[in-house]
């Protein structure tokens, strides 16, 4: 006998709204089934009815946490549509706010974890910490969060001498964070007790649902598009691909705070690195017709973009596939035959942004059995 | 594999493979080969879709398979007539695309056959049955 666990739409683990459903038996989960949707707003189509400029504007508006990563990819596909080349140190200066996109949002995400397996102590430190790379952020765009940085042909803020002395300064404080982090994420018993072994994604089904970003690293594959894929300037830095191979949510939070390290390493060099020139190329907004795609590794995995001009200076077509959809589909086996305490953490092990997801949002059947299943077929899934 | 390696592969399965530089293509397909093109594929370990676009192009829609060959991005296209939106689904070959299947069934109201779970995906429930939304007939009704 099984019975059926709703969780949210409202506050489901994550302050956003999304509607999980859980089958349970005793404690024990055998099915998932998500309903999406809740926070659509129907972004594509409204794409297609404003001209470049102002889509810029609204594709930072897609997601707060990763609206860098967001407006990059946008611009980087509308200058390839157009066949303009954004100057070098406006490339530089991407990198280094991509990349302190990533630190924040990986340290946002261990705060929530954190919360999740009941360790707020964790929370406030690290978020205490988080609240450095948003100075930073602050101090090179004048926003927190939004960063408004980005802008069709280059950037429309520079980072400035007198700025390098302190985000060096702030950099070398979160280094020495993040090290205790994964030193207490390594060693904790808490966390161990919460985080191994729990939440599990195969190799095998991290490629077969074509898992993108830390969960697909977590997994094992050694996928990131910032080596596969460059863009920006992280073909001229160097870093590493940061992989484990449990794939349980230890591992992806390992994958997440051994990356930031890497972030930390990138930002110094990019700084050291920045040349001088320009902020940004000039760009006509009447583009002829032309079609393109670009893809990018935001901070939760491989956001796609594909664009279609029409010869107008409005696109005829924007299509944005962000990561947490890519991973959508890998939430079943990680939740089937866990319990019900694990699934805040597990849900959370994703680090799942729904606002990102429904621009164009979704349902989850996983694997694609049947989500509504009689007691029978359940009795053979079960075997 | 990169972008020419790519389009020696699919040659005989494809038309108008255009390379757009070492790292993307696109290429253009039909509903008899658009299988042997994935297959191939599939025998090259690439097993990473990264979407699923849909297009209304006025008499058509285009449906474009976005996959990751690592480097390049093959980008294949089917041109669909409108009054035959039909198109078997991928999802034996590409389990990863169970949900941008969905997605296009809903949004451009192409009609995935075979879909494991034909569901609506992530309108509303009470969205009428048959309105999509990224068809230009329903802009011209929404205006």
């Amino acid at each position: 006998m099984t019975f059926i666990v709703p969780i949210g739409p409202q506050h489901p683990a994550v302050k956003e709204p999304e509607f999980f459903r859980f089958e349970v038996k005793g404690e024990e989960i055998v099915n998932v089934d998500i309903r999406l949707g809740y926070a659509h707003r129907g972004i594509e189509e409204a794409l297609a009815r404003r001209n470049y400029k102002h889509n810029v504007y609204l594709i930072e508006r897609i997601c707060g946490i990763c609206n860098v990563a967001h407006t990059t990819t946008y611009c980087q596909t509308i200058e390839q549509l157009a066949g303009v080349e954004p100057p070098e140190r406006a490339k530089y200066i991407r990198t280094i706010i991509l990349e302190f996109e990533r630190i924040h949002s990986h340290l946002l995400w261990l705060g929530v974890a954190a919360h999740q397996i009941g360790f707020d102590t964790l929370f406030m430190l690290a978020w205490r910490d988080r609240e450095r790379v948003m100075d930073l952020r602050e101090l090179i765009s004048g926003n927190r969060v939004t960063s408004a940085t980005n802008t069709i042909g280059g950037v429309r803020r520079d980072v400035k001498p007198e700025h390098v002395p302190t985000i060096l300064r702030g950099l070398d404080e979160l280094e020495r964070s993040t090290k205790y982090y994964i030193d207490v994420f390594s060693s904790d018993r808490t966390i161990l007790a919460r985080c191994a072994n729990v939440g599990v994604l195969t190799k095998d089904d991290a490629r077969k649902f074509c898992a993108v970003g830390p969960l697909a690293r977590a997994s094992g594959l050694k996928v990131d598009l910032r080596k596969d894929y460059p863009y920006a300037t992280y073909d001229k830095l160097s870093f590493d691909v940061v992989t484990e191979r449990e794939g349980d949510v230890w591992a992806k939070g390992m994958v997440r705070l051994k990356e930031t390290l890497e972030s930390i390493r990138i930002v110094r060099q990019a700084l050291k690195e920045l040349p001088n020139g320009p902020l940004r190329t000039k760009i006509t907004l009447e583009i002829p017709p032309n079609e393109t795609i670009e893809r990018t590794e935001a901070p939760r995995g491989e956001l796609f973009f594909y664009a279609l001009s029409n010869g107008t200076d409005k696109p005829e077509r924007v299509r944005v596939r962000e990561p947490t959809y890519a991973n959508m589909s890998s939430m079943k086996p990680m939740f089937v035959g866990g319990t019900v305490a694990e699934i805040p953490i597990v849900m959370w092990g994703i680090d799942p942004c729904f606002s990102c997801n429904d621009r164009v949002a979704l349902v989850d059947s996983g694997s694609g059995k049947a989500s509504t299943l009689t007691l029978e077929e359940l009795r053979r899934w079960r075997r | 594999m990169d972008a020419e390696e790519v389009a020696a592969l699919i040659k005989d399965h494809a038309d108008e493979i255009k390379i757009v530089n070492d790292r993307c293509l696109f290429a253009t397909t039909d509903r008899q080969r658009y299988r042997g093109a994935m297959l191939a594929l599939k025998t090259q370990d690439v097993q990473h879709i990264s979407t699923i676009t849909g297009v209304d192009r006025g008499e058509t829609v285009e449906v474009t398979y976005h996959f990751d060959c690592r480097p390049a991005e093959l980008n294949l296209k089917i041109n669909l007539p409108k009054n035959e939106l039909r198109i078997p689904t991928i999802t034996d070959i590409f389990p990863g695309a169970v949900l941008y299947e969905r997605d296009l069934m809903e949004m451009l109201g192409v009609k995935v056959e075979g879909h494991p779970d034909p569901r609506r995906l992530f309108l509303p429930d009470d969205w009428p049955e048959g309105e999509h939304p990224l068809r230009k007939e329903w802009r011209e009704k929404a205006k």
